[in-house]
């Protein structure tokens, strides 16, 4: 990954990113930028200010000045800096809120392009990583979304605390600014090049900080107590904490042994400089009878000077790492994406809607097989289908390819006689009522999580959608009705709902929306046999008027539909009704009879 | 937050931080010598320069003797470096011992959640206290890992004061000769006043700047939740279980989006903002420009005297980076103070947890470990409420275990059936009633010896993303030849000979890149090998087929007999079809035991709840 990453050359360079964030900045909160600014000018001010507050009054004291100029020159600097000080704090009290602004802004958007982006590019590990990084680059104050421009306020400073500097050197002699340079800049080399061990490794140390964390995860986790204990797992637990732990340590005291060797390369390196610059001021003191005053200002200088000199190549060293993540968040939000949305025609609302699969194949990427092959299915207006088929029959993926989360790799899916993807996706999600397998609960109320929205909500069709979907009781017991918070992710006072529960409010959630076509992927699976049977006679009910598609591996749940289609091994293998397919004698007889054998009489033994 | 300031004192705030420093000297002691001996050179060394500087420039506003002048200079430039490379080595070891420490700082609570009874990680009340204090570690870093900041802060601000003072010390004997204008500083009235006023100034502007961070506390309630809204909302979306929900119901656009908006968290229309632009910054611009008023006050005395002739010019130099140093210093350690009071909060809840007692009352009797697997489980009375609720979840229980029996327990959502089970593995202990054990009360037993009889495949049994020969052994050493018996026995071993290393393969992602991602029912294979491995006398089955396919299901019905053995099983399931196969049938219904007997018996008791429930499902299948 590295090696490419190094060989491929970022889409966008440091300024560019810049001008991305600028932008970003001066959409959300213009004062960002100039609060930079301020605060950049400011400090350097005040450092050049402190720079000549003890040579000025020392200067003042070898003259021999009256006391009260003293008195005075001391008040007028104290003052200045007095100020410079106060304004430095305050602003830097200020910088925080408007930074986290912006960096939030880019939260959000990384969050809509993955909640919009077309299906199929979550399915896309190279997406998902990019995803990964990008969340990363603005998951904390210290990534570069929000430390860029804490970069750039200190590469201003330095700037402009480099040229006064520079001034003052040059004035002196330009070759002492030369030397401090020269040897900063050639310690700033090695120690980069010493300092990369850490970048070298970082993989290894991710994987350390990986495992601890997934021990200390599992260890605390509440769902993992109950294996723990009965399975004594505190031992394993145990030793592969300690061994981690070994490990580690073994990590840390190779990279200390080698950052040791950037102090001592420092540390030589400063003697040199301060050598070169004594022994220069110092011939001074000799020759040109400097006072102790310039002598302490110019050799001040000397180490200030190396500090601006480092602090510009380390910030721009920093900057250009930084960039490379700003990279990865445009690349990410600038994804392409393969669906139309917006830029496409809108669906117009018709009486009725047949959606039609012609020849429709479907292959997941990186895969060298079919999961869906050929199909050709019809579905009418107002039909009842179910969809029956083993675990891996490719049940779930049909769904995908009808609902349009999936595009056939191959055949077409119309609606109402037109290709779907001349349509706004999100227009043909609309038309569709679904509870899948796997649910998105919000961390909301009862109302907002039916309606799925927090506005204008009709509490009447709230409270009749929850009584078909058997919630009534449940949810007037609890504390605050349909304004009972669900989740505790959010809400410390929310309740937390049985898996039964959330799947009957799931359902809920589906007629609330009132789609033409309603689609249940398994959705009995936590209930107990009552509630389950419950469903099922209230299916009619909740379909009426509506297409409808009911999919499950449980094939009782499948006698009250219109038709079976029977999936294996991703083409429909059988089609018809219960009664048809049962007298058939195939796959759905088969399972249908394997299924059964323990609820009829003397089947009891026969699986032994 | 007012009220909660008073109420405990500074003592109290020390003794906190001191149990810290205590669970780290436990964790790893050295962390400690390693931060106090590089600290003491951190502070020490601008004493150095300070000291040399003072003596090359009284050199050359004095005699300017060029031999005095090249040994100082040669001095500072050695001592210095001396000074910066052992100060280097002490560094690299305490950042060493550093990064140790943060990597065991969360080991306390692991072990406490390790060795806590199972209803109390149960309780919401443990759950949020143990959310709580990570969320202050890991937002704000306040608690345990506190301390050693404060330990390292503590240990600089001292050595700071105590250089500042040997270096200052003389300032205050040096005299003005008799005769100048400025002999009245000397006057030990002013010296005092001098004194009392830079200890007002180094007093109150750390003051000042802790009023101004205290409005991060005055506003973390607020932000506690935001926090949370954030958290979820902003990251909602990544969570791929949610891809079609969130598309097909729009939930991005109407609902995260809303919620993200509503809460202002951060950013300038933020509450903390409000307070940044008004007092808070006010009270930082103030505390920083005090801290600056106090060293015009220095270079004011200090010049004074050497104007009067108390001193020359080199010697300026030393006072006054010798006392901006020391009130450095006493800023810094008073700052340390107010962040022993502040952490003292956050440390109270850290303890809170930490001292959570084990109430489970464990006997010393050892389940001796008979060869016949003669462990009769008894119920008798049985009644039980979960810790703070006033609902029974099981009400006068009585049952008897048939040593080698298959018992199969049924009953809709939410009638006992699990908790039933819980009790019997005694991860709960009865609210009335008793268990007993071969006649004797559970609780009179080794709770570890207890426990050990059970093999239990819970509904929402997890696995760990390690090896699976270890998740199967449950431990990080074991025997293979069993492990991969228990494997073939839970039906694995097609899907285990088509993994790249076998028995080694990592489950998962987590930790492996080549890990194996598996499906439910494969997870669940395992999950019953963990349970054949142990080899306990009672094999519990929780709702194992709940996500099976009927094949994948009736697989595990022929196998169930296989897999029980000898030993004493129970299986609760939805699905009434796994009762054919069980010697004896429990039906639970809102905490009782409404029936129980034989599949035959019992559905020819035509208006039971077993006949219910079996007809619920059966109709379908006639």
């Amino acid at each position: 990954m590295e090696e490419k990453r190094k060989i491929q050359k970022p889409k966008y360079n440091m300024w560019q990113n810049t001008g991305f964030m600028l932008r970003n900045a001066w959409e959300t909160n213009k004062s960002v930028i100039f609060l930079c600014i301020a605060l950049a000018v400011i400090t350097a001010s005040r450092t050049i200010a402190e720079l000549f507050i003890t040579p000025v009054i020392l200067h003042k004291l070898e003259t021999e000045v009256p006391v009260l100029e003293l008195v005075q020159v001391i008040i007028i600097l104290s003052l200045i800096l007095l100020i410079l000080s106060g304004l430095k704090a305050y602003i830097d009290t200020n910088t925080l809120f408007g930074r986290i602004g912006v960096r939030m802004k880019l939260v959000e958007q990384i969050g809509n392009k993955l909640a919009e982006t077309s299906y199929p590019n979550i399915l896309d590990t190279e997406f998902i990583k990019t995803e990964e990084k990008a969340r990363r680059a603005v998951s904390s104050n210290d990534r570069a979304a929000e430390h860029i421009w804490a970069i750039w306020t200190d590469i201003i400073t330095d700037v402009l605390g480099f040229f006064f500097y520079l001034m003052l050197l040059s004035n002196l002699n330009p070759l002492l600014a030369g030397v401090v340079m020269v040897t900063t800049a050639v310690g700033y080399l090695i120690n980069k090049r010493i300092n990369e061990w850490g970048y070298r490794h970082k993989e290894e140390e991710a994987a350390y900080d990986k495992s601890l964390g997934y021990i200390q995860d599992t260890a605390t986790g509440r769902e993992y107590a109950k294996d723990i204990r009965i399975f004594g797992l505190k031992g394993w637990l145990d030793d592969l904490w300690h061994s981690t732990i070994k490990l580690y340590q073994a990590f840390l005291a190779r990279r200390e042994k080698v950052y040791l060797w950037a102090n001592v390369v420092d540390i030589l390196l400063t003697l040199l400089r301060n050598g070169i610059a004594y022994a220069y001021l110092f011939s001074m003191v000799l020759t040109e009878d400097m006072s102790a005053s310039q002598f302490l200002l110019y050799f001040t200088a000397v180490s200030g000077f190396t500090q601006w000199v480092t602090g510009i190549l380390n910030q721009f060293s920093i900057l250009h790492k930084e960039s490379l993540e700003l990279t990865v968040i445009r690349e990410f939000l600038e994804w392409p994406e393969p669906f139309s949305f917006e830029n496409a025609q809108p669906l117009q609302k018709a009486e009725k809607y047949e959606i039609r699969l012609e020849q429709v194949s479907f292959r997941y990427p990186h895969t060298d097989k079919d999961t869906i092959r050929g199909i050709d299915l019809t579905i009418h207006p107002g039909e009842k289908l179910a969809v029956v088929g083993l675990n891996g029959a490719g049940k779930t993926t049909l769904i995908k390819l009808i609902c349009g989360f999936l595009d056939p790799t191959q055949g077409r899916v119309l609606l109402n006689g037109i290709d779907i993807r001349t349509y706004n996706r999100r227009d043909y999600y609309a038309l569709f009522s679904a509870v899948f397998q796997d649910f998105s609960v919000l961390e909301a109320n009862v109302a907002e999580n039916v309606a799925q929205q927090t506005k204008e909500i009709d509490e009447k069709r709230v409270w009749g959608v929850l009584g078909q979907a058997g919630l009534t009781d449940k949810i007037r017991a609890l504390p605050d009705g349909i304004y009972t918070r669900i989740g505790r992710k959010v809400f410390e006072d929310g309740v937390e709902l049985s898996g039964g529960e959330t799947q009957r409010l799931m359902l809920a959630r589906a007629l609330y929306k009132d789609g033409a076509i309603l689609t249940l992927d398994e959705p009995t699976a936590a209930l107990d046999p009552i509630a389950e049977n419950d469903i099922y006679m209230k299916y009619h009910e909740m379909s009426a008027g509506k297409t409808s598609l009911f999919i499950s591996h449980r094939l009782a749940s499948t006698r009250f539909c219109d038709r079976i289609l029977f999936l294996e091994n991703g083409r429909i293998a059988e089609e018809g009704t219960h009664e048809k397919l049962l007298s058939q004698g195939g796959g759905y007889a088969g399972l249908f009879e394997i299924q059964s054998r323990y609820y009829k009489e003397g089947g009891a033994h026969d699986g032994e | 937050m007012e009220n909660k300031e008073s109420t405990f004192t500074m003592k109290e705030a020390w003794k906190r931080n001191a149990r810290a420093w205590k669970i780290w000297n436990g964790l790893c002691p050295r962390v400690f010598s390693s931060k106090f001996l590089s600290s003491m050179l951190k502070a020490i060394s601008p004493y150095v320069t300070i000291y040399f500087s003072a003596r090359i420039i009284g050199e050359l506003a004095g005699d300017k003797n060029s031999g005095e002048l090249l040994k100082w200079i040669l001095l500072e430039l050695f001592c210095f470096a001396g000074i910066a490379f052992l100060h280097s080595i002490l560094k690299r070891w305490s950042d060493y011992e550093m990064d140790n420490a943060y990597n065991m700082n969360t080991r306390p609570y692991m072990e406490k959640m390790l060795s806590l009874d199972y209803s109390d990680i149960d309780r919401q009340y443990v759950f949020d206290l143990y959310s709580q204090i990570m969320q202050n570690q890991q937002y704000t870093g306040w608690g345990i890992v506190k301390t050693l900041d404060i330990f390292e802060s503590a240990v600089t601000s001292l050595i700071q004061i105590l250089g500042g003072i040997v270096l200052s010390f003389s300032l205050f004997i040096r005299k003005v000769p008799d005769g100048s204008d400025l002999e009245f500083l000397n006057k030990p009235v002013c010296i005092a006043a001098i004194h009392m006023l830079m200890l007002l100034i180094a007093a109150i502007a750390p003051m000042c700047t802790n009023q101004s961070g205290r409005y991060w506390s005055k506003w973390a309630p607020e932000a506690r939740f935001g926090n949370r809204c954030f958290m979820f909302y902003g990251f909602m979306s990544s969570d791929r279980k949610r891809a079609a929900d969130l598309r097909m119901y729009q939930q991005q656009e109407k609902v995260c989006k809303v919620y993200l908006n509503r809460n202002t968290l951060f950013g300038i229309k933020s509450g903390i903002s409000r307070y940044a632009r008004g007092p808070m910054g006010l009270w930082a611009a103030l505390g920083q420009s005090l801290s600056v008023l106090l060293i015009g006050v220095v270079y004011l005395f200090v010049c004074m005297k050497a104007a009067g002739g108390a001193f020359g010019i080199g010697s300026v130099t030393q006072y006054v980076g010798a006392i901006t140093q020391l009130f450095l210093g006493i800023s810094a350690l008073l700052e340390v103070a107010g962040n022993m009071r502040e952490n003292g909060e956050f440390l109270k809840l850290c303890y809170e947890f930490l001292d959570l007692p084990n109430k489970m009352y464990q006997g010393s009797l050892t389940t001796e470990k008979r060869a016949d697997r003669q462990y009769c489980v008894e119920f008798r009375d049985v009644s039980f409420q979960y810790p703070g609720s006033k609902i029974w979840v099981l009400r006068h229980i009585n049952m008897k275990f048939k040593v080698g029996s298959r018992l199969a327990v049924v009953g809709r959502n939410g009638s006992g059936k699990t908790t039933f089970i819980k009790l019997l593995c005694r991860l709960y202990d009865p609210t009335e009633g008793q268990i007993l054990l071969n006649g004797i009360d559970i609780r009179k037993y080794k709770y570890d010896d207890y426990i050990n009889l059970f093999s239990v495949v819970f509904q929402d049994f997890k696995l760990l993303s390690l090896p699976i020969a270890e998740n199967v052994a449950g431990a990080a050493a074991y025997d293979k030849s069993r492990v991969l018996e228990c494997l073939k026995m839970a039906g694995f071993e097609e899907k285990l000979n088509a993994m790249p290393r076998g028995t080694e393969t990592y489950l998962y992602k987590d930790l492996d890149e080549n890990g194996v991602e598996i499906s439910g029912g494969e997870a669940q294979k395992i999950a019953i090998a963990r349970a054949l491995y142990k080899d306990a006398p009672f094999m519990i089955l929780d709702e194992p087929t709940a996500a099976l396919d009927p094949i994948a299901e009736a697989e595990i019905y022929s196998k169930f007999n296989a897999i029980a053995g000898d030993k004493t099983a129970v299986y609760i399931s939805h699905r009434l079809s796994s009762c054919r196969f069980c010697d004896e049938i429990a039906v639970f219904e809102q905490g009782h035991i409404v029936q129980q007997g034989a599949h035959e018996e019992l559905l020819a008791e035509k208006d039971g709840k077993y006949a219910e429930l079996w007809h619920a499902q059966a109709e379908y299948y006639e």
